[in-house]
């Protein structure tokens, strides 16, 4: 039998779990749908995790980490990257 | 300075007894079966230099030369006096465990300020050794599971043990020898929580960067992004009625 293949997150999955008041997928695809922006769970999550590519890309390059779509991909979905994000971003407003 | 004295002429005069041959120690075991007391002495008096050399490797335990160096003689009268020369070994293999056994027992009765029993103790060095030789074999040091596995006990036994085996330090203590009490030990101790000033520049360097990548996020983005991490709920009429513009 060949062996599952897949990805495996060495620090566990990001969930909104595991942010207070944080929504799900669904939830904010219906919000946005319901203020104009029609869009599903997956476009919700598809526009998530392309912000924080956009937030993880220049981190890379501080850290002088190689930034391949790959390597920065993997950084946006740690959720150790997302709840220093999270962090950030609730200290802006 | 005196004991100090006493022991270098001490260790002097021991250099000074020939070293026994293999036959010269079945000959002398020999004649110790049939209890001559010169044998025995000459059996000891040949072999303390052994002991010796076993109590210095435990100089650094804590517990002064002359007690080392007396406890392991000790141990090393009981090897005289239980050592079987039929079966073939020579005499140094046999009494080194004996040896080490009196000092490791004396050590043992004086370190720490909870007395354990020395089967305690017995399991805490064991757990050291297979440490240090799980580190050297694989690099990495095992886990509390696999040492208290490979030791036959509970991880909670060897916690509890660990915990008991503490030693206190005394913090208002000179930290260095030959300083005359300058700099105490809580003065050289490191304040982990505190973070050096390099790692700070680079974190408000870090914040800086990722807060101009968040200010380059389009609304839409940006409201997701809040509603995911459920930071203040974002006006998104206002964020979609920007970006359509």
């Amino acid at each position: 039998m060949p062996m599952p293949k897949g990805f495996k997150s060495s620090h566990g999955y990001a969930t909104n779990k595991a942010f207070e008041g944080g929504e799900d997928y669904r939830s904010i695809a219906e919000k946005m749908t319901s203020n104009g922006y029609k869009m599903n769970h997956a476009t919700a999550r598809n526009i998530f995790l392309s912000a924080l590519v956009k937030i993880a890309r220049p981190v890379h390059h501080f850290h002088g980490v190689p930034s391949q779509e790959d390597n920065v991909k993997k950084t946006a979905r740690d959720p150790r990257f997302q709840s220093g994000v999270a962090e950030i971003l609730s200290s802006l407003k | 300075m005196k004991n100090a004295s006493s022991l270098q002429s001490f260790f002097k005069s021991v250099g000074k007894t020939a070293l026994l041959t293999r036959d010269e120690e079945i000959e002398l075991s020999k004649r110790i079966e049939k209890g001559d007391s010169a044998a025995r002495d000459r059996m000891i008096r040949a072999n303390i230099r052994l002991a010796i050399s076993i109590a210095k490797k435990y100089s650094d335990k804590g517990c002064s030369m002359e007690d080392l160096v007396q406890e392991s003689s000790m141990g090393l009268i009981k090897a005289v006096d239980r050592f079987d020369y039929r079966k073939g070994f020579k005499f140094s293999t046999y009494a080194c465990w004996w040896i080490k056994q009196a000092v490791r027992q004396h050590i043992a009765s004086q370190s720490g300020s909870i007395k354990l029993p020395s089967y305690a103790k017995n399991t805490l060095w064991k757990m050291k050794k297979i440490k240090e030789e799980y580190e050297e074999e694989f690099g990495v040091p095992p886990s509390p599971k696999e040492v208290a596995e490979l030791l036959g006990t509970s991880v909670a036994t060897l916690n509890s043990l660990i915990k008991c085996s503490a030693t206190f330090v005394n913090l208002d203590a000179s930290a260095y020898k030959n300083d005359d009490g300058k700099r105490t030990v809580h003065e050289t101790l490191v304040d982990n929580s505190i973070e050096t000033v390099d790692s700070e520049i680079d974190r408000e360097r870090l914040i800086d960067i990722i807060r101009s990548a968040l200010s380059d996020l389009t609304p839409r983005e940006e409201a997701v992004l809040r509603l995911r991490f459920g930071i203040s709920e974002p006006d998104l009429e206002m964020a979609i009625s920007k970006e359509e513009k």
